[in-house]
């Protein structure tokens, strides 16, 4: 029975199938990428570009393992070295930072300090602040004190680079809670370590790990400092990523797909877990809701 | 209570202060912050001033305001500033248009609305360096899907990164692609935060959907729309990756974002000084712009309450 | 002009929020839709406006099914709960907006907009945005827009639950005068039983999405249908007591109470046709208790549990070691804790109600 569905603000499957659509063209680009990962070097630069064909996990095992061609066997390559870099320096550094915004974030929120508003606003300039602004001294600095291509080098300035973030993002988690409940604590003799460990961390929890998790992306992401800063052990996958495209003997376009695809996976999951927080993650916890 | 702490004297309790705790537990960032982001900005302000060249040996003479003077009446920095504000403005408004007709269709509730949205959101979340590629891949002449959907209509070998109109058309396309799920985030939160029931007294005063929008719909938007366009333009004004990856700068230098530009003055040309006068001025514009926006939070603070 | 609503019933999946509900408004007959929060009423309202469609059932308005018209097609003005005021428009502007469908000249517009705002007493700030009203103020201004326009009947949700006590009394007033000049059919959700008996020509108590009682404020009051009736409506509430029958006598019969004393009231005749030892609840207002000192012919002993001066009156909770009694006299009656005091239940005052709770009286 068709029967005009006027509830204002609803819709059905109708609708679904039309946002779907629009949806699919969105993530085109997206999708075309993962084929192509998926397709060997023929049917990756067939013209016209093909939609169906045999696929091939080639390219996937080719991101860690090339044929030798003195002796024909196979041989690692350095990439699974570069994805683990790109996880340890970002899960290292985005950790320092979070517990060094949290701390920060707490004093913000709770104790309103004369100047606190310029304090907030030079560590949000410093993380709109263009990186190539202030990689030009850092560079020297890391050259002179030889901190260039170790990790305490990338992973200190990687914190640094989160710490805005961080602490803009957990204020505003911080600024939510409802101080009476941390009063009536204090008024029943916790300490201010008790307050702080027992009462607002747990409450705050999954916006910890929503900033530790668009922290994690944000390095995971990051190009510039770790071009100009990581050496052969320390590189990480997006400098890889470009490298192999500027690469000698041309570009192989099935296994530029096959490392991009990889380097998504983790990022479907964050975006779907973390829907409703990323508004406030996108901006810096400058815009709620 | 409070006095106990005096009592038992010295350092550790001056520091344990209550009056200093706030103090206390900012100390930790703002150090890290000035050690890795503060002293080296104040390093290459020094540096601003004299004619220092990291790949040579030369002491460095002081030369006062001149860099800046060069900076400043250099042709090519003009023309790189006025290539960014293209590429900003461009992409901009482009995001504007996109992300603000997915959030009008994303407003409704609809079933596996969850899944549909992550399709997406997914391109915000990406990195640059993969969006670049991506987009490399597309454009390409020969295989690229770009060039070949081009080539179903006409005969013409089609290279889009060829033309400097061409390469700026691709790159903000692919950034505009990137981050208008994050003008669409925003729009979304201006339009959730309507009241239903003014929705419902439209209904009943029998409004048109014209008036409906401008009545209802685009006040509880507007104050978002100002965020994005200025969180967005401070975004797009430091576009260094996709540029690097998708053109290089190219044809020529016609792509040359003044990210890009600064980068080869830096670090190809190693002219360390004078690009460090020229930070100093991009800094100086991204300040003012950080200053507007949370002008512009802190009214929609206000707004809400 | 008429309302009419045919067993209507809305499900929400499971449950249901209205349950086959009949109802007449005539023309220029004022309804209060009363009952506790979550009965389905607002629900009611919004089937009538066409906010939500009915699962079941119709909605005539004038006669005619409207059930598949919108809200626009059908209508109808309505004052909501938080006013709705559109907020980026000024007072003038919002009282004007529903005009701007009718296809009318901006004199016509404007002439209109003037005799609404000397109606409310709004001249002085019709060029101010809503943000910038007191509550009373947005009250007027959302009862203004919803009367400018000619509609086939008017519709309020809870119009006056968002004042304080003092603005509630003086709105109630102005929003009866203003009711009395539409003679349109008028129908306003409210839980606020006050509000119902001053403003409704009859009231309608609706509870878990069914219609309890609908008859004028005097009778829901004085001859409530059904036990809850009879709890829901009066402050302090109807004392209820659980008794068993013991015996009759035309009007007059005895009652035995829990704990063992007995009482004789003079009841309604239909008394008769429960058979001695049937279990009924007898409900007494608190203003109708008659109390001495000495003890009284039929009546019970208590002892006074609690004092509250009310101003011009007390309340006392009299105690007869089973129930709790509520009792409001004048406040000179000298009244002390602790006290012993007898109580009757004078004739006539009495309502009798049945093992399942209707009303045992003499239509």
């Amino acid at each position: 029975m068709a029967r005009r569905n006027r509830e204002i603000g609803k819709a059905g499957w109708g609708y679904t199938a039309i946002t779907s659509v629009v949806g699919f063209i969105y993530f085109f680009p997206v999708f075309w990428i993962i084929l192509t990962a998926f397709k060997t070097r023929t049917d990756a630069l067939a013209t016209p570009p093909k939609l169906f064909f045999t696929p091939t996990l080639d390219n996937f095992t080719s991101v860690f393992y090339r044929a030798s061609i003195t002796t024909g066997t196979s041989q690692a390559t350095d990439m699974g070295l570069y994805f683990f870099n790109s996880i340890f320096i970002a899960g290292t550094s985005v950790g320092l930072a979070l517990i060094v915004g949290t701390l920060a974030a707490y004093a913000f929120s709770r104790y309103p300090l004369r100047g606190n508003d310029t304090y907030l606003f030079i560590i949000l300039t410093t993380r709109m602040m263009p990186p190539i602004v202030v990689i030009i001294p850092i560079f020297l600095m890391f050259r002179l004190s030889g901190l260039a291509g170790s990790y305490w080098g990338i992973i200190l300035l990687y914190t640094a680079f989160n710490i805005p973030f961080s602490v803009w993002l957990v204020k505003s988690f911080f600024d939510e809670l409802n101080p009476e409940i941390e009063d009536a604590a204090r008024m029943d003799g916790a300490t201010e370590g008790r307050v702080f460990f027992r009462f607002c961390i747990p409450q705050i929890l999954a916006g910890l790990s929503a900033t530790f998790v668009f922290g994690l992306i944000l390095t995971w992401n990051e190009f510039l400092f770790a071009l100009l800063l990581t050496g052969v052990e320390t590189r990480t996958v997006p400098v890889a990523m470009a490298r192999t495209l500027g690469g000698e003997v041309g570009v192989d376009y099935g296994l530029l797909a096959a490392i991009v695809t990889l380097f998504l996976i983790p990022i479907f999951f964050v975006t779907f877990l973390l829907q409703n927080q990323l508004l406030r993650g996108v901006t810096f916890g400058t815009v709620k809701k | 209570m409070a006095d106990a702490a005096h009592h038992r004297g010295g350092f550790g309790a001056w520091l344990l202060d209550p009056k200093r705790r706030g103090a206390l537990l900012v100390t930790p960032a703002i150090a890290i912050l000035f050690v890795m982001n503060i002293f080296p900005l104040m390093w290459s302000f020094g540096l601003s001033f004299f004619n220092y060249k990291a790949s040579s040996l030369k002491v460095p003479k002081f030369k006062g305001l001149d860099n800046y003077h060069d900076v400043l009446t250099d042709e090519k920095v003009w023309e790189r500033f006025q290539t960014t504000a293209i590429i900003v403005s461009a992409s901009v408004v482009l995001q504007l248009i996109i992300g603000f007709l997915l959030a009008l269709m994303f407003a409704k509730a609809f079933p596996m609305r969850r899944i549909v949205l992550m399709l997406v959101l997914t391109p915000m979340m990406l990195s640059f360096v993969s969006v670049g590629v991506f987009f490399k891949l597309f454009y390409e002449p020969t295989f690229g899907i770009v060039s070949f959907v081009i080539n179903l209509f006409t005969e013409e070998r089609f290279v889009l990164l060829g033309s400097p109109e061409g390469a700026i058309a691709g790159i903000v396309i692919a950034d505009a692609w990137m981050w208008s799920p994050f003008v669409m985030l925003l729009v979304l939160a201006g339009l959730v935060s309507v009241p239903k029931y003014l929705y419902e007294a439209a209904e009943i005063d029998r409004a048109s959907a014209w008036r409906r929008f401008w009545t209802i719909t685009f006040p509880y938007i507007k104050s978002l729309l100002l965020l994005a366009v200025l969180f967005r333009t401070i975004e797009t004004f430091k576009l260094f990756d996709i540029v690097y990856i998708i053109t290089e700068g190219g044809p020529g230098s016609t792509t040359e974002t003044i990210a890009v530009y600064l980068y080869r003055t830096a670090f190809q040309f190693f002219k360390t000084s004078q690009s460090s006068a020229l930070a100093y001025i991009v800094l100086f514009i991204v300040i003012v712009l950080t200053n507007l926006y949370l002008y512009a939070v802190n009214r929609r603070a206000e707004e809400i309450d | 002009m008429t309302i009419e609503l045919r067993q209507l019933t809305k499900r929400f999946g499971t449950l249901t929020a209205v349950d086959a509900i009949d109802l007449n408004v005539g023309d220029g007959e004022v309804l209060c839709l009363l009952g506790p929060s979550g009965c389905g009423k607002t629900t009611t309202l919004r089937m009538i406006a066409g906010l939500e469609l009915a699962s079941e059932g119709d909605v005539l308005l004038g006669g005619t099914k409207v059930n598949n018209r919108t809200a626009r097609e059908r209508n109808v003005a309505m004052s909501f709960q938080f006013y709705a005021l559109y907020p980026s428009l000024t007072v003038a502007e919002n009282l004007a907006f529903p005009l701007h469908g009718e296809k009318l000249d901006k004199a016509e517009i404007a002439r209109r907009v003037a005799k609404i705002s000397e109606t409310l007493q709004l001249g002085g700030i019709l060029n101010r945005t809503p943000g910038q009203l007191a509550e009373g103020e947005k009250q007027r201004v959302a009862v203004g827009r919803s009367i400018i326009r000619d509609p086939s009947c008017f519709l309020f949700d809870e119009p006056l639950s968002r004042l304080d006590v003092q603005l509630r009394e003086e709105m109630r007033g102005e929003i009866k005068l203003v009711l009395q000049d539409l003679s349109k059919p008028t129908v306003i959700v409210t839980h606020d039983q006050l509000e119902a008996l001053t403003m409704a020509d009859r009231i309608a108590v609706m509870r878990d999405g069914r219609i309890e009682q609908v008859d004028t404020p005097h009778n829901v009051f004085q001859r409530p249908a059904n036990l809850f009736v009879a709890g829901f409506i009066g402050t302090p509430q109807m004392n209820l007591l659980p008794a068993t029958l013991t015996g009759s006598n035309g009007t007059t019969a005895d009652f035995a109470m829990t704990g063992g004393q007995t009482m004789t009231i003079e009841v309604d005749p239909r008394v008769s046709e429960l058979s001695p030892g049937a279990k009924v609840t007898l409900g007494i207002r608190p203003r109708n208790l008659e109390i001495s000192r000495e003890p009284i012919e039929g009546g019970i002993s208590t002892t006074i549990d609690i004092v509250e001066p009310m101003g011009a009156e007390t309340l006392a909770h009299l105690n007869d070691g089973h129930h709790d009694l509520r009792l409001v006299t004048d406040w000179r009656v000298p009244l002390a804790e602790g006290d012993r005091v007898h109580t009757r239940f004078p004739p006539g005052a009495t309502h009798i109600f049945t093992e399942d709770e209707q009303v045992l009286r003499t239509p």
